[in-house]
């Protein structure tokens, strides 16, 4: 082989590289981001994000994403790289890196504390997640008398409808929040953050909690989780404009505080937390999703 | 729970990304199979009936090309790009992430089984639809699209396509079998959701940053007057982008608004958001684009304050 037939042919590769290099770099954004898409669904992090009965849609979507980046990776156009080709590309990648950075911090808010482990390790049930810990017995009984076991946005969902058949005597887990105007009244919150469909539409639930004698609202700091064996009273006369006194959103959520009722709580036990701290499924009739 | 702003930021920037993918990669796929598998004069034969006929059509086609607004613009270039006329194109745009089965259900589930919300929720889309449908309708395609992002620097030689090549380089727009079409369609199907997806994510940021740093109190302080309620969740809709698939849950979770208001969000929000605004800005020229964002908003407005006032929904 001669000196210029080599340097031809070195040429000639060059510039059908340089040909298809836009269309690469699209594939490769396609590549990366259905990579991404489906690496989330499997993995035990998706609920961060999206509800988990969305896990096989993104994982689908995400294969496909992979699927159509093989055409311009493998068998690249010539084209030229034009500014929208190359805002486009430059966005992807971007985004790219808010997503991996989101997941990381889910990561490391999952991991248990102080541990400061990352292991977005892909998780077998992904998307039977939030169910994984459904208690044995729905229907306890503390003191005879029998509660009904169900999660704060089914409770919330049914006030909110006006529906006077909820359960009278109810047990929910719930993160505390305290505020300090509230808690002159001898108030906490309890919230959890429902989830409809992703992290944008979820909304932090709360409703306003009081102790009776032997429950142990009072020594509740922030941030704990409980359960609260209790049953709703309505707000009435002076505690009836408490829910404005309410702090705003400090999470992804928008914060809601139950204006009509507040839990009235008989019981009430410290627990180590909800596995998964959001709510993504919301049922109006027994057995409640909890 | 406790994530600072920027934590929440990314993560909501994410979720809507990830949520709406699915669903604009749906309507990329459909654009594609539609520019690879199906021949112009099946769609071209709607431009001779008239245009009552076509915006008709346009309005109800939803119900058999279920999409959200998240995938629509795509799929509706690549109809105009194969010969649909304007007025059933555009009216399918508008209504179509409305009045389709997905959402009117998740309407349904949401507002608890009244059906006056998702028979108002589908006639206030249909209204300002029909009515940009009917300004556009008369429109020729030329003066009426850009060239696609991919396209920008070539000539105009009036193939829709967005695959971003030299038009030189062999390229059938004919129909195909359905096993040789298939990388075509999967080639067109990547760099279609390309093209959108930079307007879906810009759109994500913004609705994120205003998730993450805008407080929530102002809410409170405008949903007692009907005249900001109306005004205020119009914009809310536009800001926070929520995909008409989700949105109802939204809607519902505001019951401190009045109806006629929370009717507003759910008709403006699948016609114009953070994500739909860029989106039509790059696929129409400047005079329809902003007929396209107009006119809906003020349409909107009026019939929505005007239920208020009549008392017609409360």
């Amino acid at each position: 082989m001669s000196a210029s037939t080599l340097h031809d042919g070195r040429t000639g590769w060059y510039a059908s590289f340089r040909a298809g290099l836009p269309d690469r770099l699209d594939g490769l954004c396609l590549l990366g981001l259905g990579a991404f898409m489906a690496a989330l669904a499997r993995s035990r992090l998706y609920w961060n994000f999206l509800n988990p009965k969305f896990s096989h849609l993104t994982l689908t979507a995400g294969a496909l994403l992979c699927l159509a980046a093989l055409p311009p990776l493998l068998r690249p156009r010539p084209g030229r790289e034009t500014p929208g080709r190359l805002a486009r590309q430059t966005f992807l990648a971007l985004f790219l890196a808010l997503a991996v950075l989101a997941w990381r911090d889910a990561a490391l808010e999952s991991a248990p504390s102080g541990s400061g482990a990352f292991d977005p390790a892909p998780h077998a049930d992904a998307a039977a997640a939030p169910n994984a810990d459904v208690p044995v017995d729905l229907n306890p009984v503390v003191g005879n008398v029998p509660y009904v076991r169900l999660n704060l946005a089914e409770l919330y969902i049914m006030v909110d409808k006006g529906r006077k058949d909820y359960p009278a005597h109810f047990a929910l887990r719930a993160e505390v929040m305290r505020a300090p105007r509230l808690g002159e009244h001898g108030y906490v919150l309890l919230r959890r953050v429902a989830v409809v469909c992703c992290l944008a539409d979820s909304l932090d639930l709360r409703f306003l909690t009081r102790g009776q004698a032997g429950a142990e609202v009072d020594t509740l700091k922030d941030g704990d989780w409980v359960e609260v064996y209790g049953r709703l009273e309505a707000l009435k006369g002076a505690d009836a404009g408490l829910p404005k006194l309410a702090p705003r959103g400090e999470g992804p959520g928008l914060a809601i505080t139950n204006p009509k009722f507040r839990i009235q709580a008989e019981h009430v036990e410290r627990i180590k937390g909800a596995d998964f701290p959001y709510l993504f499924e919301f049922r109006e009739k027994e057995p409640f999703a909890w | 729970m406790d994530q600072s702003a920027f934590s929440i930021f990314a993560a909501i920037v994410s979720s809507i990304v990830l949520e709406a993918s699915p669903f604009l990669l749906l309507g990329s796929l459909l654009s594609a199979v539609l520019a690879v598998y199906v021949g112009d004069g099946a769609l071209t034969r709607l431009s001779r009936r008239g245009l009552p006929a076509q915006i008709g059509m346009g309005l109800v086609a939803g119900l058999i090309l279920p999409t959200c607004e998240c995938g629509v613009v795509p799929v509706t270039r690549r109809l105009l790009n194969k010969g649909v006329p304007p007025g059933a194109a555009v009216s399918f745009m508008l209504a179509a992430p409305v009045v389709n089965p997905v959402c009117l259900a998740a309407t349904w589930v949401a507002f608890q089984g009244d059906w006056r919300m998702v028979a108002w929720r589908a006639a206030l889309v249909m209204v300002p639809a029909a009515a940009v449908a009917w300004v556009l309708g008369g429109t020729q395609r030329a003066d009426l699209l850009r060239p696609t992002l991919a396209m920008a620097n070539q000539s105009d030689n009036g193939c829709g396509c967005a695959c971003g090549h030299e038009h030189e380089a062999q390229h059938d727009h004919g129909r195909h079998g359905f096993l040789r079409g298939l990388p075509e369609v999967l080639r067109l199907t990547g760099l279609e959701f390309l093209d959108m997806a930079l307007f879906l994510i810009a759109g994500a940021l913004a609705a994120g940053a205003f998730k993450a740093f805008l407080p929530q109190s102002w809410l409170g302080l405008v949903s007692g007057n009907l005249w900001l309620a109306v005004p205020a969740l119009m914009l809310l809709a536009v800001l926070i982008s929520i995909c008409s698939e989700a949105d109802a849950f939204v809607a519902a979770s505001l019951s401190m608004f009045p109806r006629p208001a929370l009717l507003a969000f759910l008709t403006l929000g699948p016609m114009l958001d953070l994500k739909l605004m860029p989106a039509f800005l790059s696929v129409f020229k400047r005079r329809p684009a902003l007929v396209v964002i107009t006119l809906p908003a003020l349409t909107i407005f009026v019939l929505c304050i005007s239920l208020g006032l009549t008392g017609v929904i409360r």
